[in-house]
């Protein structure tokens, strides 16, 4: 779900960053406001697991693949604004690092995985879940809502693509940049995520869900102030993670929509030339490897990278927020 | 009454409506009061060892060891392998030790790239990054290793390492003096500041004046605690007396280097 680098017009993308920009400011006003500033390093472990879900690749049908996000995960735990920082910032480092995203598509992919699936998602946790759920409620709810907030992002993302040919072909009728229509980029889109991409959020979802509730009660904003033993539990989860994520090489091939742009010309039998002329930026790590290294290697360092900068980056951040004091306690 | 009224001079009389210039104090609040605040940055607290610390002098071998290696490997993946090894070292730092590690190897790295943008020109695309990475897993392993040693370990460990008495001394009491003449300048910048009513064109001039006063300070600083040092029966050198021991956890972080030192040697031949 991660569009790359030109597959989206210039404006599209001019028109999604711009509408992420009140969203951004206001989702920096509710975390400061609303969290509490002891509570901020932990939105930096929840997006590490975002960012780790996002690496684990899975076959989907049709040869390509996809990955779940854990947005509405984050949302339950910290809020949907919490969320909406947290996989910005992981997305950034995805793009700017890894190569995992387009910088100029920025905008776009935060819209569809850091705006619309953890709010979709939350919106529909609650409605199921009520105030107060008993954790067997509460887990089915986070699975419902994760699911479809997955597959709204994923519709939202498929018509993304499908608008471009629409609104940006030359004089011959040849699309600039993705060449794929909405009738191809929908059912190609929604086929993978609604059978498998969005049963792995799901799984995702209640499996850390279930874990955190049950070793970690205090992780999250909604419980007293954690303890550095009750994290020990979550961190453990974390290393797993990270030492588990090779395996999301065995899903060979492309995610779809994410191809490489010699790839997309075999497909389609012209490069488009949006994508032939476009910009690109040269990441440290592009697709988490270096050289003709061992792939596992370099996917375990990413992992190890990206988990510790947004544990620093929340870790700063809640340097610089104000201390709260509640007095009435 | 009225005697009394006409004793008080005329221009006793005549409301006053004093006004002073604006003045530019843009030098003096921003140059030199930022310039102190710069040196109040090196000030050094006590260094807070965690659980799994080495000893100081193993600390310290496998800090200049990494730096050597980082340095000398042309494998972008060994660097990136020590990186993510000093982010999770920040990750496990106090918060503000953590943020004075960032902001170190981050203005390190960030000059760095800035230095090097000119080879991009040359056709050297990956340089400025490598070099950039280099200089902040450097930067960052060496203020770790500052920020989590006690002063006075750091200093024995130079001197079991044979670093010459007079040289630890040195370093020791610049070091030292580096945070009271911080705020000794930061103090006779805000006396200036003070004194200066009205418009001064001339505040330049007191540079000198600002300088001299802060070195006469420091010489009589250093005068007065090497004096002291003597009192207590210093004569130059450092005894170390006990060795101290090594424990397991030393054995530990040797092993964790022997495994780089691999690392480097193997990524090395594969370039």
């Amino acid at each position: 779900m991660h569009i790359p680098e030109n597959y989206l017009s210039p404006s599209t993308c001019a028109v999604t960053t711009v509408a992420m920009v009140p969203v951004w400011a206001s989702a920096v006003r509710h975390v400061r406001d609303e969290v509490p500033r002891e509570k901020i390093p932990l939105i930096g472990i929840a997006a590490a697991f975002s960012f780790l879900a996002m690496m684990f690749n899975i076959p989907l049908p049709g040869g390509t693949t996809g990955h779940a996000v854990c947005g509405t995960l984050i949302a339950i735990l910290f809020g949907p604004w919490s969320a909406v920082l947290a996989i910005s910032i992981a997305l950034a480092i995805q793009a700017v690092f890894f190569g995992d995203g387009g910088i100029l598509s920025f905008g776009a992919n935060c819209l569809n995985m850091a705006f619309v699936l953890p709010f979709v998602g939350y919106a529909i946790y609650r409605a199921i879940a009520g105030d107060k759920p008993d954790l067997k409620r509460e887990l089915i709810a986070a699975g419902i809502g994760s699911y479809i907030g997955l597959n709204v992002a994923a519709l939202l993302c498929a018509f993304e693509f499908g608008i471009q040919p629409l609104l940006f072909h030359d004089a011959q009728g040849a699309a600039l940049y993705c060449p794929y229509p909405l009738s191809v980029s929908i059912p190609a889109m929604m086929l993978g995520h609604l059978t498998v991409a969005g049963l792995a959020e799901a799984g995702f979802t209640v499996g850390i869900l279930a874990f955190v509730r049950s070793a970690a009660p205090s992780f999250g904003i909604e419980t007293r102030a954690a303890s550095t033993n009750s994290l020990v539990p979550v961190l453990g989860l974390i290393l797993v993670l990270v030492a588990a994520c090779p395996l999301g090489l065995i899903a060979t091939g492309d995610a779809w929509g994410e191809w490489a742009t010699e790839d997309l010309a075999q497909m389609v039998g012209y490069t488009p030339q949006g994508l032939a002329n476009g910009w690109e930026w040269n990441s440290f790590m592009p697709d988490y490897s270096v050289g003709s290294l061992p792939e596992w290697l370099g996917y375990v360092v990413s992992a190890v990278i990206g988990v510790a900068l947004l544990v620093i980056i929340f870790r700063l951040a809640a340097n610089a927020a104000k201390p709260t004091v509640n007095f009435e306690a | 009454m009225d005697n009394t009224r006409e004793d008080i001079p005329s221009w006793l009389k005549t409301p006053e409506h004093y006004r002073p210039g604006t003045d530019r104090d843009g030098f003096v609040s921003r140059s030199l009061l930022s310039l102190s605040a710069a040196l109040a940055q090196f000030r050094l607290d006590g260094g807070r060892q965690s659980r799994c610390s080495p000893t100081a002098a193993t600390k310290l071998l496998f800090a200049v060891g990494c730096v050597l290696l980082v340095s000398l490997s042309r494998n972008y993946l060994f660097v990136l392998i020590m990186l993510a090894g000093v982010l999770v070292r920040a990750c496990l730092l106090p918060r503000e030790a953590l943020a004075h590690v960032m902001a170190g190897a981050t203005t390190a790295a960030s000059f760095t790239f800035l230095v090097m943008l000119p080879a991009i020109l040359l056709g050297q695309a990956q340089s400025p990054v490598t070099l950039a990475t280099k200089a902040f897993v450097s930067t960052g392993l060496v203020l770790s290793v500052a920020l989590t040693t006690p002063t006075h370990k750091l200093t024995r460990a130079l001197r079991r390492f044979g670093m010459p008495g007079v040289a630890i001394l040195t370093a020791d009491l610049a070091l030292r003096s580096i945070v009271s003449l911080g705020q000794t300048a930061s103090e006779i910048l805000t006396a200036l500041q003070l004194r200066s009513v009205g418009r001064n064109h001339n505040k330049q001039a007191s540079m000198g004046g600002v300088g001299g006063v802060t070195l006469l300070k420091a010489s009589r600083a250093a005068q007065d605690t090497y004096d002291a040092m003597r009192c207590r029966g210093f004569d130059g050198s450092y005894e170390l007396g006990g060795a101290d021991p090594l424990t397991w956890i030393d054995a530990c972080w040797g092993l964790l280097f022997a495994a780089l030192v691999a690392a480097f040697f193997y990524l090395q031949g594969l370039v």
